[in-house]
């Protein structure tokens, strides 16, 4: 029954997301009544298809496969819900109905003026919208049935289940869809004919900010996750998958500053509407890597190439259509504006090369190993040195960069007065760097560069906000401060790791940092659909001070014949004492591994900073398009 | 700016997507790693049968046949999935097929191949892993056929799906 329904609401959405497609080519008032049918219908056809595949997770209804492969009856109810979008078929009715309420937003932004310029959207969206429906009903159906009456599920992946993990797909698919929207937004001003005077960029900015802050947070709940609940100790592994977040990211922050060129000055329009194309199609591209099998992460999706087949025929459609139209139409954006390379738009330009390049970069990196393969047949894999070694020494310049550019005028600036106007922050920063390093007494030259800079990006945010500079956007400065906060979070996690790695008896102790540990106890505990060991940790400070007690878990979930490791971390805003219990009986003792990673938390931190800039924006943005009807 | 300049991304796109294309459609899996036993004779071993009172030597069992050496454990839901398949190797006249039975309770192994049949010869128990650190497994099921003179001729990490199905039968047919 489940089956049928669900079946009949995602038809019902292909064919409204086809009508909406074929009405809004024809742009003329009269069908305006019928593009409404059409985006209401294919609304409410998507989120009644989502609830239902929810509702069969909430009761457990094992007709379907999808229910049946991925969930139980004794998961909890959080990560039952959540469980709808854990897996790959289900994720796919998530990124529908999340690609429909935007195409809901685009068109309740129509009035009479932008009726051609908002269908020319909608006809792009809706192009968008039956490719992903019918990859969904084609090659990833959640509503398939399955054969045999099933009395319980498999069970869901143990480490799936985390609170971070639950809400980071949907934040991610917010991110990924509005690139969509601002794609659509792009080609749709490459169609516009050139007395059409549309400020497309104040359309574009909203959907670019939304996607870029929730894309922030969604990367950074994927990462909060993976520190958490893998226990390996880091935060960022250059996994392919998160990669394939991070290009669009990379991208979307280009994209996102060079709309500031075209709205003050309408300075590289073209541009502008390449990256906004670009932005998506990476997106899709990355989906691709992720979900056809063609690479191995950690995010193990089920792999099936006919998926990859289609998934690249698609993305050769958009990729094709829109660069064609790029390239036969942009030209009309061409604009001779000219202004000084020390300037607030040189900034803003050399922001976007380096963003670009970094993605450039990373994305070589992702699919080094492929070329690899496909010429000379052998396996390599790349990692972190690689990326250590090209992407990191590109970003430090960027946000050197990132300090001063706010500060700078347009066309063009006096060297001079700015060099006046930093001294402050620059003597101020070098000062707490030098401070920080005669405390610590610990120096790398990677460090040192990172905590600097880090700090430049903080005080000159701060004294924008102090000295009231120019007509500073709030977003910006509280954004920008997030990326300062990052910085000193990564630098320190990373240049000052300390990692230990013992065997411990009932009783033994061991020194990390300025911390002491006593193992405790060990004990067997039930939890509500696992069996644990858990160890059992004093930890105290120099003064002999009980400080906190870490609690390490081995589980055992039955269902689904899963071992994981639970860590228990301490955290505290100068550093986090992460603890990880390995293998080991009574007898010889069991290993324990802890690290101490300083200042982890400020990268959580700064990226919830950014998220609210973002948001801050976000607002600002909105009224401005307000403004326009 | 010259015109043709604005094609640029276009084509950079076209490259891409098709290095991508001839990736998807040659055979390659990207979960298989060679194993470094293939060509070489298999790993020997003795221990005990999960359905016979007698020893099981390893070397007395691979004879004059192909093997089909199975890694599974009644733990493992992927190997529920491919047993299908497992049973359908067992019917081939050809092959003997063996299952080693991977860090397993033998009471829950028998129950378990009671439920869903047992395709297996014969099943040496290797309770504490050490027959699959010889053999370089690495997760079970994971499957080796070894040819008539105890040469490894292939090794699948994974469930046995249709199309491994066939690749298995072709390789047994050419030994």
């Amino acid at each position: 029954m489940t089956s049928y329904l669900g079946n009949f609401l995602l038809w019902l959405s292909l064919f409204f997301a086809i009508s909406q497609f074929f009405i809004s080519r024809k742009s003329n008032e009269q069908n305006k009544k019928f593009i409404s049918i059409s985006v209401y219908g294919l609304l409410i056809s998507s989120v009644s298809s989502f609830f239902l595949l929810m509702y069969a997770y909430v009761v457990s209804d094992f007709s379907l496969v999808n229910v049946f492969q991925n969930s139980h009856t004794t998961k909890p109810l959080l990560y039952k819900i959540s469980g709808v979008w854990g897996n790959h078929e289900g994720s796919m009715l998530l990124w529908i109905l999340v690609l429909t309420i935007f195409n809901y937003f685009i068109f309740n932004l129509n009035n009479k003026n932008n009726y051609f310029f908002i269908s020319k959207c909608l006809e792009t969206q809706a192009l968008i919208t039956i490719g992903f429906i019918l990859f969904t009903a084609l090659t990833s159906n959640p509503f398939e049935r399955t054969i045999f009456n099933q009395q319980d599920g498999l069970g869901f992946n143990p480490i799936l289940q985390d609170p971070a993990l639950a809400i980071h797909p949907p934040l991610l698919y917010v991110g990924y869809v509005g690139f969509s929207a601002a794609f659509s937004i792009g080609v749709a001003a490459l169609k516009l004919s050139e007395d059409k005077k549309i400020p497309w960029h104040l359309y574009m900015k909203p959907f670019v900010m939304a996607a870029w802050s929730f894309l922030s947070i969604g990367i950074a709940l994927g990462s909060i996750w993976a520190y958490y609940e893998l226990g390996w100790g880091g935060w960022w592994f250059w996994d392919p998958v998160e990669n394939a977040s991070f290009m669009p990211w990379l991208l979307g922050t280009a994209l996102l500053h060079s709309l500031i060129m075209v709205e003050k000055r309408m300075l590289l329009q073209n541009w502008v509407l390449l990256l906004s194309i670009l932005a998506f199609l990476l997106s899709i591209i990355g989906t691709f890597l992720v979900r056809s099998g063609i690479l191995t992460s950690v995010h193990t999706f089920a792999l099936d190439p006919a998926r990859g087949i289609y998934i690249l025929v698609f993305a050769a459609i958009l990729g094709s259509y829109s660069l064609y139209l790029f390239g036969t139409k942009s030209k009309k954006f061409v604009n001779s504006n000219y202004f000084a390379f020390f300037s607030k738009e040189g900034s803003i330009l050399i922001n976007n090369i380096l963003m670009v390049v970094v993605c450039l970069t990373v994305f070589l990196g992702t699919i080094y190993p492929l070329l690899i393969e496909a010429l000379t047949s052998n396996k390599i894999s790349v990692g972190e040195p690689y990326y250590n070694s090209t992407a990191v020494p590109i970003i430090l310049p960027a946000i050197l960069i990132m300090g001063i550019g706010p500060i700078l005028s347009w066309k063009k600036d006096d060297k001079l007065k700015t060099f006046k106007k930093i001294l402050p922050v620059v003597v101020l920063s070098a000062l707490t760097t030098i401070f920080i390093f005669l405390i610590y007494k610990s120096y790398s030259l990677i460090g040192i560069a990172g905590v600097f800079l880090g700090l430049w990006i903080i005080f000159n945010n701060i004294m924008i906000l102090i000295k009231k500079l120019k007509n500073y956007s709030i977003g910006m400065v509280v954004a920008h401060l997030g990326i300062g906060l990052m910085i000193l979070g990564i630098t320190g996690s990373t240049v000052w790791q300390e990692e230990k790695i013992i065997k411990m008896k009932i009783n033994d102790n061991i020194r990390v940092n300025k911390f002491n540990l006593v193992f405790n106890k060990i004990s067997e505990v039930e939890g509500p659909n696992y069996v644990a060991i858990r160890g059992n940790f004093l930890v105290y400070d120099n003064k002999k001070n009980l400080i906190t007690e870490l609690n390490p878990e081995n589980r055992f979930y039955p269902v689904t014949n899963n071992f994981t490791t639970e860590a228990s971390i301490y955290t505290n805003l100068l550093g986090d004492l992460y603890s990880v219990l390995g293998e080991g009986n009574i007898n010889s003792g069991w290993v324990l591994r802890i690290y101490y990673n300083p200042l982890v938390v400020w990268i959580w931190i700064g990226a919830f900073t950014i998220f609210l800039g973002g948001v801050v924006s976000l607002r600002n943005n909105l009224t401005k398009l307000k403004s326009l009807y | 700016m010259k015109k043709h300049i604005l094609f640029f991304p276009s084509i950079f796109f076209i490259l891409i997507l098709l290095i991508f294309f001839y990736l998807l459609t040659i055979d390659r899996d990207p979960s298989k790693v060679p194993s470094a036993l293939l060509n070489k004779n298999f790993p020997k071993f003795e221990t005990e049968s999960l359905l016979k009172e007698k020893k099981f030597v390893a070397s007395k069992e691979f004879k004059d046949r192909i093997i089909l050496v199975n890694f599974f454990a009644s733990w493992c839901n992927p190997c529920r999935i491919e047993h299908d398949f497992i049973k359908r190797f067992s019917n081939n006249k050809k092959i003997k097929v063996i299952g080693i039975n991977y860090k397993d309770n033998p009471k829950k192994a028998n129950e378990w191949l009671k439920k869903l049949g047992n395709p297996y010869s014969n099943i040496a128990l290797d309770k504490n892993g050490r027959i699959a650190i010889d053999w370089g497994v690495y997760g079970i099921p994971e499957t080796f056929v070894v040819n008539s003179d105890g040469i490894i001729k292939y090794r699948h990490v994974g469930p046995i799906n249709k199309k491994i199905y066939k690749k298995i039968n072709k390789i047994i047919n050419e030994n």
